[in-house]
């Protein structure tokens, strides 16, 4: 009996320590969200007094039928095909080669070399790259100005999302890095030396010990970079606003001006609840297809 | 031991630090004898610092009124003023730009200022353009004192012109003022002056697509939208015309770069441009090029009529102040458009006549041939939803430009598109009338 009553004592002890982010976590986070998902199914445009106005689905349906929603979901969906792939796999590379490096300190200084790029903030990220790109006097070209080439990088609807996408590549890789790195220093050294006596190569080592041991992170990685790629905006609202030709107006962009430059709160809310429809629905196919068989 | 010493050098410090702070606080609320006015604006490039020169000055000589200046970044401005207007929380003062005036009319934000154009503090309208003033009016009542015109003008390369021999009798260089001339021009500076194939000098370049676009369509003299401002004319034959013949300029005569791999402005900062049209704000960034011998002077008539396009700063009053704040805010904006030559000097053009009539200004060369410009400016047209015109208006000329639609089928799209935008705040605005009905 006595033994119960503590454990009870306990638990209550236990949610009092979480009252202090249960409090922040719901009222900026569940209730806004709640607040949001109300508002998507009214029309509200601050523009006019009057106030939200009950319109049932009309909202989504305008979404589902307006041209410049699915340029903007097919802008979001070609960066986050083009950017997931690119650094999950530039990650792994570059950890498997970080892991490789012997030298402790000399490990930490590369570590830390890649991982720089993630502190710097998107706006300075977003100039910086900005004017790599330039197309007179930028870095880029005045390499490639030796070779008589000279790239449009931002300024060409073909190149423009590529460019992003590399200039993305530079600024995240260095999280995932961090993450594969500890990953890989789980791994035990006897397999691989196991695998070595077997008579397993380079490439067989890492298809069959570091790439199935990897997998639960793996998995991690990729969800969280596909749910961060579906959330693009500081990257191309910096260095584009989305041009050439609405060619990089991504979702959250769309969802941005919708909302504060033409005041339409309702379809703003609503097409937000579509992307989060969208990053659920990819997130719990990428879950499928990676659980442990 | 010192340890100890060490915390108490911070305690100390702490103490000291609160009471200072406390001293401060209790100091700034004792009862004011002056009236405090809050006045926004987006100049936070070197304008800003003219502006707040103006400011202490404003403060020095009215000792019974005081002004907070805040800057904020221009694309993230109107947000914040608008949500604030909502807040109930919008400054005493502040600067809107003329075409994004309507909507904060329209949501009830901004005070006219008729009444206290006569009287104590007045100040003489006729001294104002008379497009200039207009462009501030809704329903016979004005909403705003403009601080400044700032058109856009033709800035040229006189190096480039003397080299390709566009001279007048005594040898300088002569800008161009028809189309003929002009294209004529552009063909002779447009050059490939390495011999590899491609053109690195260009005789004319496009900055910003949506002003060099608009005041084309200003001098073939099409219409925006019908009288009534509910019917979207942007494919009127004029207007598709103007666009055609900005076509042109990149794709029948090619003397100017396709947009799509081109910087602009940097290009005819390095000398490698004849001619292009910029706002007079841009002139403050050519001065630091002191290697570029460049002029100014209108826009060719390259259409039909003499037409550019121009904006005004615009100095508003809120709506609902007391008469004290009321009082104070209006004399704080008469100040700056009194001394609105000062201004000028940062790469602005006074409103007022007869600030444009002094020495002072006199000695201003291009901002005095931008003026010139000032009787025929076209402003953008005056309607709530100006950001959602703007993007359909950016996307069809920029598609145009690029080759990627004809210029009758971009326009087309644009004006079915933003007809439909009036056709929803129609609705809109006729729901939000039967609601205020009620109330």
């Amino acid at each position: 009996m006595g033994m119960s009553n503590k454990m009870r004592q306990f638990t209550w002890s236990g949610y009092m320590f979480l009252v202090p982010y249960l409090l922040l976590f719901s009222s900026f986070l569940i209730l806004p969200l709640i607040y949001g998902l109300a508002l998507s199914f009214c029309q509200w445009e601050i523009l006019s007094p009057a106030p939200p106005r009950f319109v049932g689905w009309a909202n989504y349906q305008e979404a589902l039928n307006s041209e410049y929603f699915w340029k903007a979901f097919w802008a979001t969906f070609r960066f986050v095909l083009m950017a997931v792939p690119i650094i999950v796999s530039s990650a792994l590379l570059i950890s498997c080669g970080l892991n490789q490096v012997t030298a402790r300190n000399r490990q930490s200084f590369y570590r830390a070399a890649y991982f720089l790029p993630t502190l710097i903030s998107i706006s300075v990220a977003g100039i910086l790259w900005r004017w790599f790109y330039n197309n007179e006097f930028g870095l880029f070209n005045a390499f490639l100005a030796d070779w008589g080439l000279k790239v449009p990088w931002l300024t060409e609807v073909s190149v423009a999302m590529k460019s992003i996408v590399l200039m993305t590549l530079w600024w995240t890789v260095g999280g995932s890095v961090i993450i594969f790195l500890a990953a890989l220093k789980q791994i035990p050294d006897q397999y691989y030396e196991a695998a070595s006596i077997d008579g397993a190569g380079t490439f067989h080592r890492f298809l069959y010990i570091t790439l199935p041991l990897l997998r639960p992170v793996l998995l991690f990685v990729v969800v969280m970079s596909i749910i961060g790629s579906f959330q693009v905006f500081g990257q191309t609202f910096m260095m584009t606003r989305g041009g050439p030709e609405l060619s990089t107006r991504v979702l959250v962009q769309y969802i941005y001006e919708t909302a504060f430059t033409n005041y339409r709160m309702g379809y703003a809310a609503a097409m937000s609840w579509l992307l989060f429809l969208a990053i659920a629905v990819f997130s719990i196919i990428q879950f499928r297809l990676m659980r442990e068989r | 031991m010192r340890l100890l010493r060490l915390y108490r050098v911070f305690f100390s410090a702490a103490v000291l630090f609160s009471l200072f702070l406390l001293i401060v606080v209790v100091g700034c609320d004792r009862p004011s004898d002056h009236v405090t006015i809050r006045f926004w604006n987006g100049f936070t490039g070197p304008d800003g610092r003219t502006m707040l020169g103006l400011v202490r000055q404003f403060n020095q000589d009215n000792p019974d009124v005081r002004v907070l200046m805040q800057r904020m970044e221009w694309p993230s401005y109107y947000n914040k003023l608008f949500v604030a207007g909502l807040g109930q929380r919008a400054p005493e003062v502040c600067v809107i730009h003329t075409d994004v005036l309507e909507r904060f009319i329209q949501a009830g934000f901004v005070y006219p200022v008729d009444n206290f154009l006569k009287g104590e503090h007045g100040i003489d309208v006729n001294d104002f353009d008379e497009n200039v003033w207009k462009a501030v009016e809704k329903e016979s009542k004005h909403y705003a004192l403009p601080l400044d015109v700032h058109p856009l003008g033709l800035y040229y390369n006189k190096t480039l012109f003397c080299e390709a021999g566009i001279v007048d009798a005594s040898g300088n260089a002569k800008p161009p003022i028809n189309q003929q001339v002009f294209i004529d021009a552009a063909l002779k500076i447009t050059r490939d002056l390495d011999g590899d194939g491609t053109i690195d000098q260009w005789g004319f370049v496009y900055t910003w697509f949506r002003t060099n676009v608009y005041a084309m369509m200003a001098q073939w003299g099409g219409p925006i939208f019908n009288n009534e401002g509910n019917t979207c004319l942007l494919n009127s034959p004029e207007n598709v015309q103007a666009l055609q013949f900005c076509v042109d300029l990149i794709h029948k005569y090619q003397v100017a770069p396709p947009p799509e791999n081109y910087d602009a402005w940097i290009g005819f900062r390095q000398g490698k441009i004849g001619m292009a049209f910029e706002g007079i704000y841009m002139l403050a960034d050519l001065e630091k090029q002191t290697d570029l011998d460049y002029a100014g002077s209108p826009i060719p008539k390259l259409g039909k009529v003499k037409a550019t396009w121009a904006s005004s700063h615009n100095l508003c009053i809120r709506s609902d102040l007391d008469e004290d704040k009321q009082v104070a805010s209006w004399r704080f904006i008469k100040y700056l458009t009194d001394h609105s030559v000062d201004w000028a000097k940062g790469g602005q053009i006074p409103v007022r006549k007869s600030l444009r009539n002094s020495e002072a200004f006199h000695s201003l060369e291009i901002q005095n041939e931008f003026a010139n410009q000032i009787p025929y400016v076209h402003y953008m047209p005056r309607v709530p939803y100006i950001f959602e015109f703007y993007s359909e208006f950016d996307l069809a000329i920029e598609k145009a430009l690029r080759g990627s639609a004809t210029p009758k089928a971009a326009l087309d799209v644009a004006t079915e598109n933003i007809n439909k935008v009036i056709e929803r705040h129609k609705r809109l605005f006729s729901e939000s009338r039967t609601h205020g009905d009620e109330q």
